[in-house]
């Protein structure tokens, strides 16, 4: 599965995971903050009740900050060795940061464990669709700008559709052949007729901002109860697993859109590094010529595969609507499909990567609503920026130098 | 050789559909954005009297303040028996063209719809000064010298901290819980101006009543709060509705354009009896589809403010004094409770008329540094 080259392994982790644990040692011992937070595990109505955590603040700062210390040496130690960093490492870096932070912003406050969990899944589902768009796309070897355009039409076509026809099924179908048909002008622009991908990605989004508007301004906001009030999905909690206190109200207690995501991320990644299918795509996307002398018709896949990646980011579309908010607004995507584009990059182009990146993206934005609420001594606009900041730190600071599919953006003659 | 034509029609052909699907796309740009002004005429012109509106980012079709402010427009315009023009914006480069493309169609009288759209307002009165504009919601005093930057500008503004203060005295009144809540879209005057409302409303009601009504999402006193970052009815709203029903909250206020539509969702999934409170519009009226949630909502005469302005203008009596909507001259109010009746204390309805009445003679103070200065 490894394509990474192996590179001696530099001081920038260890660098960075000390300034991060001096950070949080400095937060608590300076700001003197005292008191109780207390972190609420379950919320009422569920089958289990977990009692709630309560944390006495100075006493869990210094122990966080005294773990994340050591986590950081652990990493200078490796390097001294010649040895990676373990991506687990970072992970739980992370994790126990993230943990130090709270406590202290939630002093003597209440934090909803579960909600901020449950919301940044829900936040997260429409990247994590367009970012394995992405990631098939670019496998490939097209370039896939469009992800932004791919979510808007899925988003307005089932919203659509799912009204008109009272069936949020169809509406999703109606998603997906929605993305497909973006993809179709991605696709042929870019392998027909060689222009240049970025290109027409970039003029896909705003064509399909411009049609969307145009169509929600003048034909759905005429008749809204016909057109734009689709039925919403449900949410279908699953048995005995929503039972499970913490991962079964935010993992099993979720709509279909977000069952079908679950199983989504399994089959791409299964697909592309276990399957007949994913090796021909990646050869196709890493050395079409290579590809072609093997008898794989290379346009032929990418047209397809570059297809099937607009159904997947389409059904994310759908996400905005039927699974969330119901009616189709304009411009409702709000960028996402450029943030799911930044998570095909931090993901390194692969789809569990690439999962975990959008799950930060939408755990920063959720962080962001929940702290702002409790009400933080940060201004509202910086904490607006929040998840930008995250990822840019994350994309810059720990992936580095990556490299994507050797054939992405070109477009491949045979000779 | 063949080959070499054969390459020269495809390289041409290229070219072509590119420039097709470019044009395609230019055509979507100008019908989708910028649009060019359009007729509306309504009845044989008893006068040649023109009043127009630029809309900002949230079109005329809002079901908030662009669309109430256009609806003034028309009712002014069908009582004068005259047409209009209209110009719909949908990204912010939109204001200029669309202001010269008003003032090109011999326009008398353009209002422009919100805050955003000041600056571009002042530039274009002050290069027609004898064209009169009119803008919602805001003061057109970008130097903040305390007078408007361009002396052919009428303000419409709304002293909305009285409604406010109402719709929060009526949330502090109705939750069993014990916590309130309110999150706009973005941190600008129109928005806190009601957040400041309705927490003053709280703390009023907090100290007549000897109760302990918290207030999250907006700190009066710091002025910072939750915020969308946007006007979209989306997950983010959603989730940050969610994020303060999960504190408990059970009365939430969403301040800003069709938000209210995800904070409805949100109370929708959390099963709950949750009361909202709307924004602008009675939304029960402009938004029956969850009629039952709404508790009350905080009432802008934007369609009365632009009606009555254009009116005037066309007696010729425009004037630069800002036309104020307030409790008093029922420019500004509150909502009745409608499906909520039955669920609101019985004397609710009484002690909000005397606190109105109290907010009106100055025995009550309403503050709020976004109150427009007159």
């Amino acid at each position: 599965m490894s394509t990474e080259t192996v590179l001696r392994p530099g001081w920038k982790v260890p660098i960075i995971l000390g300034v991060f644990s001096l950070a949080s040692l400095l937060l608590f011992l300076l700001s003197g903050r005292q008191g109780i937070s207390v972190f609420r595990l379950s919320s009422s109505g569920e089958a289990v009740q977990l009692p709630a955590l309560e944390l006495p603040v100075m006493a869990s700062g210094i122990v966080i900050s005294v773990l994340l210390i050591g986590l950081a040496g652990f990493s200078a130690y490796r390097v001294t060795r010649a040895q990676r960093t373990p991506l687990y490492v970072i992970v739980i870096f992370g994790v126990l940061f993230m943990v130090g932070l709270l406590v202290w912003a939630f002093v003597d406050a209440t934090l909803p464990v579960t909600g901020l969990l449950t919301g940044t899944v829900a936040l997260s589902a429409p990247i994590i669709y367009g970012a394995l768009g992405g990631v098939i796309s670019e496998r490939v070897g097209v370039v896939n700008i469009a992800i932004e355009g791919q979510l808007l039409a899925g988003a307005f076509t089932s919203a659509v559709v799912a009204s008109v026809t009272r069936n949020p099924f169809l509406g999703l179908g109606a998603a997906m052949i929605a993305g497909m048909l973006v993809s179709f002008v991605l696709a042929a622009f870019s392998i027909k007729y060689l222009v240049d991908q970025v290109i027409v990605g970039v003029v896909l989004n705003v064509l399909v901002l411009g049609l969307t508007s145009f169509f929600f301004s003048q034909v759905l906001s005429e008749d809204k109860q016909l057109l734009n009030s689709p039925p919403r999905f449900d949410k279908l909690p699953i048995p005995f697993l929503s039972d499970i206190p913490v991962i079964g109200p935010v993992l099993f207690n979720q709509t279909v859109i977000i069952y079908i995501m679950y199983v989504a991320v399994a089959l791409v990644y299964y697909g592309l590094f276990h399957t007949k299918w994913g090796l021909r795509v990646r050869a196709v996307g890493e050395h079409p010529t290579a590809a072609d002398t093997v008898g794989i018709a290379v346009n032929r896949t990418r047209f397809w595969n570059v297809s099937l990646a607009g159904a997947v980011a389409g059904l994310g579309g759908a996400f905005f609507t039927l699974g969330s908010v119901g009616s189709f607004q304009k411009e409702m995507t709000a960028g996402l499909g450029f943030i799911a584009l930044a998570a095909v990059i931090f993901g390194r182009w692969d789809p569990i990567r690439a999962t975990l990146a959008a799950l930060l993206f939408g755990f920063a934005t959720n962080l962001q609503n929940v702290l702002g609420i409790i009400g933080s001594p940060i201004p509202s606009e910086f904490m607006l920026m929040l998840p930008y900041i995250v990822t840019i730190i994350a994309v810059a600071g720990l992936v580095g130098q990556v490299r994507g599919p050797a054939a992405a953006g070109k477009p491949y003659v045979k000779a | 050789m063949g080959q070499h034509l054969e390459d020269i029609v495809k390289i041409t052909s290229r070219k072509a559909a590119l420039g097709g699907f470019a044009s395609l796309g230019v055509v979507t740009l100008l019908a989708g954005c910028g649009s060019a002004p359009t007729d509306d005429s309504t009845k044989s012109a008893a006068s040649d009297f023109l009043p127009c509106m630029v809309s900002d980012a949230g079109g005329f079709d809002d079901r908030s303040f662009n669309q109430l402010s256009f609806e003034g427009m028309k009712a002014a315009a069908k009582e004068l028996g005259v047409e209009t023009k209209e110009a719909e914006s949908s990204v912010e480069t939109d204001f200029p063209s669309n202001l010269t493309s008003l003032v090109d169609a011999d326009c008398d009288l353009i209002t422009s719809v919100g805050y955003n759209l000041s600056a571009a307002t002042v530039e274009s009165a002050t290069a027609n000064p004898e064209v009169h504009y009119a803008i919602v919601d805001d003061l057109a005093d970008n130097n903040f010298d305390g007078t408007t930057d361009a002396d052919n500008i009428k303000p419409i503004i709304f002293d909305t901290v009285g409604a406010a203060f109402l719709a929060g005295y009526a949330a502090a009144d109705t939750t069993k819980t014990g916590i309130v809540g309110t999150f706009g879209g973005m941190s600008i005057p129109s928005v806190t101006i009601f957040m400041d409302g309705f927490q003053q409303g709280v703390n009023y009601y907090n100290t007549e009543k000897g109760a302990e009504v918290k207030v999250l999402g907006w700190d009066y006193t710091t002025q910072e709060g939750s915020f969308t970052g946007g006007f979209e009815a989306n997950e983010k709203a959603k989730s940050l509705a969610q994020g303060l029903l999960d504190q408990d909250v059970d009365v939430i206020m969403p301040v800003g354009g069709p938000i209210y539509q995800s904070a409805a969702e949100a109370i929708i999934d959390s099963k709950k009896d949750i009361a909202l409170i709307g924004v602008d519009a009675d939304l029960f009226v402009s938004d029956p589809t969850y009629k039952d949630m709404y508790l009350t909502s905080v009432l802008k005469g934007l369609s009365k403010g632009v009606e009555e302005t254009v009116l005037s203008a066309e007696k010729g009596n425009f004037s630069t004094d800002p036309y104020v909507g307030t409790l008093e001259n029922d420019g500004v109010g509150i909502a009745p409770f409608h499906n909520w009746e039955d669920k609101v204390s019985k004397t609710l309805q009484a002690e909000l008329d005397d606190v109105k009445a109290g907010l009106i003679d100055g025995s009550i103070t309403a503050t709020s540094v976004s109150s427009p200065k007159q």
